[in-house]
């Protein structure tokens, strides 16, 4: 799904002495088939702007906008969020949010109840016993876990990277289109971060044909997305390929963001006259570096 | 939605009220409540009013948030009117006309009726605007600091009076944080089709499961980090513990006392010497 945003703005709070600008002329595109870093400060606007994708924040009536002199466009897919009578139902449907920690949001009794929640939920009518078991199953073994062995089990029991599956089984059992996901690795350690984001690329080639994620991991950001936007005070600074991106780390720094380790040492490398260029993989680089030893 | 819910939320700027001493304003906001119920006419209350409107003037806190605290309990104002007008029965005559001006079975809308039911409702909104106005103006912090001080005589009795102010600053203290997480929960399952705040009674209560069992479990475990947290920087009680922020007595204060005792003995007054009775 395409998203194209245009003088987005968000207010939390207006006309109170609490009012604080969270998104400020937000304009960008995310293509179909992207795998989208989004990446910025606490308090950069990141969270509130993925929130908007399936309408989870609204934008002010069309009347409101048109007294503030907006021309606001926020399209997600073929669904226009700028018009009140959007379908959100049908949107939440294709657009499937995980958020931080999306372990606490388990309830139910069963690891098969709670996976199956969103499944019900989205339905058109009732949908029979077979086909909510066979998209909770194919949901469960798509995160990792063995469908028989958790089926039965309550959630609470499982350990933390089992739970965040489940929850994660929880939103992809509707096979989004859009798959937004809000620091999916958070929390987690190396292993469990890597098991994640090889879920994420799964999905990506899978049934989620565009993914969106949020991170303050730059290195997971380098290894895996398509571009990245940098927010900063509610606005997007860049939106570049990581490649590309990466390249900026003096200005990133700047802006009191991390670079990924691979850009750290290019950048020491640069000042001791020793050019590197690649593409901030921890792989690539190693090979640009023994290549560069070798011609030496 | 749930960041609309303002009864009870402190309104930061710096006023004459808000720089009263906490004690004080409890004190009052009790006189007064005594006041209002005390009060038998609509002088009385006329004169609460007005006092109480020069508060809101001198506190800097907008009319409408005030009046906001009013719309939480709208229903129970209009059920209590209602109630009264159909059933008061009165038969005082209080304008040209008959005293009885409906009759329909065992309803009956009488001018006192009328007269008596405005007197309610005039008397609910004070009540809930003039306890607003004081957590409008004092932050939680000073509201307990000022409840524990005023309760400092029950210590003698053995009463833990620290560890009561204790527990209220917290639990005040984690309201925002747990209307936070409600919404933010409420928005996960909303992303998961949860259809949250429709459908008939029964529906509305399913719904809420989703969103109560994770709430729970997020406020069981931050009380336990809490409590774990404290007990690594070995808090331990009342004793010997002091404030960071002692409360003063000031010249403001002396101002208040002065002026809401007036009011206050005035209305009490009143009661015994009505001058328009109802």
């Amino acid at each position: 799904m395409r998203i194209v945003t245009e003088h987005l703005s968000y207010i939390y709070n207006e006309r109170s002495p609490f009012a604080t600008r969270a998104l400020d002329d937000v304009s960008l595109t995310v293509e179909e088939g992207e795998f989208f870093g989004i990446i910025g400060h606490t308090g950069s606007g990141k969270s509130t702007f993925v929130q908007h994708l399936n309408g989870l924040l609204r934008l002010p009536s069309a009347l409101k906008r048109r007294a503030k002199r907006g021309d606001t466009v926020l399209t997600v897919g073929e669904f226009d969020l700028a018009d009140r009578k959007t379908d959100l139902r049908a949107l939440r449907r294709k657009v499937g949010m995980v958020f931080q920690y999306p372990e606490n949001q388990l309830f139910a009794e069963t690891v098969f109840d709670d996976v199956a929640f969103g499944y019900k939920n989205f339905a058109d009518g009732k949908p029979s016993q077979e086909e909510t078991e066979a998209a909770v199953r194919d949901a469960l073994t798509t995160v990792g876990l063995d469908y028989e062995a958790v089926k039965e089990v309550s959630p609470f029991e499982l350990s933390g990277g089992q739970k965040r599956r489940v929850a994660i089984a929880g939103v992809i059992v509707t096979k989004p289109e859009l798959l937004v996901l809000d620091e999916p690795a958070a929390g987690l350690d190396p292993l469990g971060k890597q098991e994640i984001m090889e879920l994420l690329h799964t999905l990506h080639s899978s049934w989620c044909k565009t993914v969106v994620i949020v991170s303050h991991d730059m290195d997971e950001i380098a290894e895996n997305c398509t571009r990245v936007a940098v927010f900063a005070e509610g606005r997007v600074k860049y939106v570049l390929p990581p490649r590309e991106l990466f390249k900026r780390t003096e200005e990133l720094l700047a802006l009191g963001l991390d670079v990924p380790l691979t850009a750290k040492l290019t950048l020491a490398l640069k000042k001791r006259g020793v050019e590197i260029d690649s593409d901030f993989t921890l792989e690539d680089f190693a090979e640009k570096v023994l290549a560069r030893r070798r011609t030496c | 939605m749930l960041k609309d819910v303002s009864f009870g939320q402190y309104y930061p700027v710096k006023s004459f009220v808000h720089g009263l001493d906490p004690r004080l304003k409890i004190l009052f906001l009790i006189g007064f409540i005594v006041a209002i119920f005390l009060a038998k006419e609509f002088l009385a209350l006329g004169i609460c009013a007005a006092v109480l409107f020069a508060a809101i003037l001198f506190s800097r806190v907008p009319i409408g948030k005030v009046l906001r605290a009013v719309r939480g309990i709208l229903f129970l104002v209009l059920f209590t009117a209602a109630i009264n007008i159909f059933f008061y029965q009165g038969e005082r005559v209080y304008w040209n006309g008959p005293a009885v001006l409906l009759q329909w079975g065992i309803f009956r809308v009488t001018q006192a009726g009328i007269v008596f039911s405005a007197f309610l409702v005039v008397r609910l909104v004070l009540l809930v605007v003039c306890s607003s106005m004081l957590t409008y103006t004092t932050t939680p912090v000073a509201l307990t600091d000022g409840i524990e001080s005023l309760l400092t005589p029950l210590k003698w009795i053995r009463f833990p009076v620290h560890e009561l102010a204790l527990i209220m600053s917290i639990a005040l203290r984690f309201i925002p944080i747990l209307l936070d997480e409600t919404e933010r929960i409420m928005n996960a399952q909303k992303a998961r089709g949860a259809d949250i705040g429709s459908g008939g009674p029964i529906r509305r209560v399913r719904a809420i499961v989703p969103v109560l069992i994770p709430l729970l479990l997020s406020a069981f475990r931050r009380a336990d980090e809490l409590g774990d947290a404290m007990d690594a920087r070995c808090y331990s009680g009342g004793k010997k513990r002091t404030k960071y922020k002692k409360l003063r007595f000031s010249w403001r204060d002396l101002v208040g006392v002065l002026l809401l005792a007036g009011v206050i003995a005035g209305v009490v007054l009143m009661r015994f010497y009505p001058v328009f009775p109802l």
